[in-house]
């Protein structure tokens, strides 16, 4: 800390600020707690997994004697978290790609264009998000099985390629844009997709953010589908993974935290590079049920 | 809108019916990619729910049952089933009642009072009937949704409260609390949760029976203990005694949640309560800080403006997480798939869970079917009930 200035002096502190920040202190701490388990846990031998155990991070019990990196090494080629992983980015890549395409053409149409019949579409899609993930799953894996996609990514990823909350939230955004913006392209005779290209989809990025981020982490976290659409390891994701992890050797608590770090690191990492759009886009919508 | 609307009637008629008529051409177009997913795999599956609960459908699909799956469901008499229904409806109808009496019309407000009570006693009877005579653990599954709803969406609607109003004062490393705060949330649920299944397994030395040390109490079985707490704690009394249908079937909630429950409920908090705070926060910064320099000249305490202006001002924050964590409970399904663990049987498996086993453990699609058709009937009530309910009382602001 620099020299204060005398004139922009903190006040003393209270005794309200100070409960206020013992009170946060002790939450961040609740918060974070489990995650450093995790990492501890992951850097274990199997013995210390069961009998180095304190639960306080400031106890040396609580961290392995020697980091054991090896953890990861074999959790990435052995138990297959390396597969598990592509699996899961290709996954969630597709959706989130098929996803935007479908939301902005469909937000557009919804916000920009008067047509016969617009409200009923917009009501039907929207009643859509009444219904829960367990009324879809049967008729649903019923369906992929007839079409051949079970086991497959198109299985996988389709049927998540269109969202009616996606389209709302889009459209609302784009709803906003002023329309003489359109209206003066429209008179130099371009279209529809012209001006969605052109105009609309360039001054919507922040949006077009939450929309993907909101997207890739709800793929990359499902766990349901995957379960009852995939069979092989082929395309199994890592959540799926992680779920069904059991190894020969009886529980190997150690090798599923180093997979459980390797699941929750691109996350949170892209989580901490953009917090502040991270943190509207959540609380925008709920991405867990 | 206005712009364009007053452009298109200046054009002749027929130019303007041609251009609309184009426009919808193109906005259909546009629509056709998601309108043929959401189509395939968002409307349709709800009708095709319907027709597979009719069969017997195992891997394939089988004989022709009708409303078979529904009688194994809820039992053959369907008297129990109307009878549940009724009372629901006489409740609904009653708090309709109270909210829309206005002062001069007592004898509405009396009637609905005997209609509650009514209405409150025919459930307490009627559904122990249905229960009695349905699948048993589809209804042990609902009990479970039931308990794991209301130990988890109060106590993070406070403690989000409680946290969102601890950050709303300036306060270093605010926003470094943020991000930890809503790190649970974000994180895959099957990581965290593998997570917590270590933290409350039943070994003496996990994290959670070292910390009961501390305290003086004996290791417990945690994710692995099916019995109830209450029953836990008062020992088996509030098992004695309960003969009859009725009596047993309220015996069994007497018992209250399971331990291995609690556990995944503590789980919920840890999850929810830093994305309840957030979505609080949003609530709070909409409220115009004039409303409390007024309050002070008026002489308003701190914890007088909280309870005449903050709770009443978030109320459309409250009930749209209250919304979305009743639905969100009902439809949970990774984390306590997650956490059960099969030495406590289906004393942690709610419905979703129910369903999930049902269909792709046992492979009896059609009842399935059935099943989930009846927890679609509960979202969707609770969805509409609660707009009907809370919706009128919400303050939004102006």
């Amino acid at each position: 800390m620099a020299i204060e200035d005398p004139m922009r002096a903190r006040p003393r502190p209270t005794a309200g600020g100070v409960t206020v920040a013992v009170l946060l202190t002790l939450a961040a701490f609740l918060f974070i707690l489990p995650f450093l388990y995790m990492l501890s846990t992951s850097l274990k031998t199997v013995g210390e997994t069961i009998i180095r155990v304190n639960p306080f991070p400031f106890h040396p019990e609580f961290w392995p004697s020697v980091p054991q990196w090896v953890n990861y090494a074999t959790a990435w080629t052995t138990a297959n978290f390396s597969l598990f992983f592509r699996n899961s980015i290709i996954t969630a890549a597709l959706t989130v790609a098929g996803l935007m395409f479908t939301s902005a053409l469909a937000a557009y149409a919804f916000a920009k264009i008067r047509f016969a019949g617009s409200r009923l579409v917009f009501s039907i899609f929207i009643a859509t998000l009444v219904i829960p993930e367990s009324v879809y799953l049967i008729p649903n894996f019923i369906l992929i099985t007839r079409l051949g996609w079970y086991d497959t990514l198109a299985g996988l990823t389709v049927p998540f390629m269109a969202s009616a909350f996606s389209i709302f939230l889009l459209r609302q955004f784009f709803a906003q844009l002023p329309n003489e913006l359109l209206e003066s392209a429209r008179m130099d005779g371009a279209g529809h997709p012209r001006l969605l290209l052109s105009v609309v989809l360039p001054l919507s990025a922040p949006p077009l953010f939450t929309v993907a981020f909101l997207a890739f982490v709800g793929s990359w976290n499902s766990l349901q589908w995957p379960l009852v659409a995939t069979q092989t390891m082929r395309w199994r994701p890592i959540t799926v993974g992680l779920a069904t992890f059991v190894t020969e050797a009886g529980p190997q608590n150690q090798l599923r935290m180093a997979g459980a770090m390797i699941s929750v690191l691109p996350v949170v990492l892209a989580y901490f590079f953009a917090q502040k759009q991270f943190t509207e886009a959540i609380a925008r919508s709920g991405i867990k049920g | 809108m206005s712009g364009e609307h007053a452009s298109i009637n200046k054009a002749p008629r027929r130019v303007r019916s041609l251009k609309s008529r184009r426009d919808t051409l193109a906005a259909y177009m546009l629509l056709s990619p998601s309108a043929l997913i959401i189509g395939v795999f968002g409307i349709f599956p709800l009708f095709f729910t319907v027709y597979v609960s009719l069969f017997r459908w195992r891997l394939a699909r089988g004989r022709f049952t009708g409303v078979g799956n529904f009688i194994s469901l809820f039992g053959a008499n369907p008297l129990a089933l109307v009878a549940v229904c009724a009372a629901v409806g006489g409740a609904v109808l009653a708090v309709f009642l109270f909210r829309h009496r206005s002062s001069q019309q007592r004898a509405r407000g009396v009637f609905g009072g005997i209609l509650l009570a009514l209405s409150l006693a025919g459930f307490a009877a009627a559904l122990p009937a249905l229960a009695a005579q349905g699948d048993k653990d589809v209804f042990d599954a609902l009990r479970v949704t039931v308990w794991y709803c209301v130990c988890t969406v109060p106590v993070q609607l406070v403690a989000g409260l409680l946290l969102a109003l601890l950050l709303s004062r300036p306060l270093r490393g605010r926003q470094a609390f943020r991000v930890i705060s809503l790190m649970p949330y974000i994180a895959p649920t099957v990581a965290t949760a593998a997570i917590f299944e270590l933290l409350f397994s039943l070994r003496p030395d996990s994290f959670a029976n070292q910390v009961l040390r501390l305290v003086g109490i004996s290791p417990l079985q945690w994710l692995q203990e099916p019995k109830g707490v209450f029953a836990l704690i008062f020992g088996g009394a509030a098992q004695t005694g309960a003969t009859g249908v009725i009596p047993a079937y309220w015996a069994a909630w007497a018992q209250g949640p399971s331990l291995a429950l609690i556990a995944i409920v503590f789980y919920s908090w840890w999850v929810f309560v830093g994305y309840y705070a957030l979505i609080y926060i949003n609530g709070l910064a909409a409220i115009p800080r004039q409303l409390y320099e007024a309050a002070q000249m008026d002489g308003a305490g701190k914890l007088r403006s909280l309870f005449s202006i903050t709770l009443p001002l978030l109320s459309p924050t409250t009930y749209f997480l209250t919304l979305l964590g009743v639905i969100g409970t009902f439809k949970a399904f990774t984390q306590l798939y997650v956490l059960r663990n099969p030495a406590v049987g289906s004393a942690v498996d709610p419905i979703s869970v129910s369903i999930f086993f049902t269909a792709f453990r046992k492979g009896n699609m059609g009842y399935a079917a059935a099943v989930s058709l009846l927890l679609f009937v509960i979202v969707l009530g609770l969805t509409v009930a609660q707009q009907r309910t809370t919706g009128s009382r919400v303050s939004y602001g102006d």
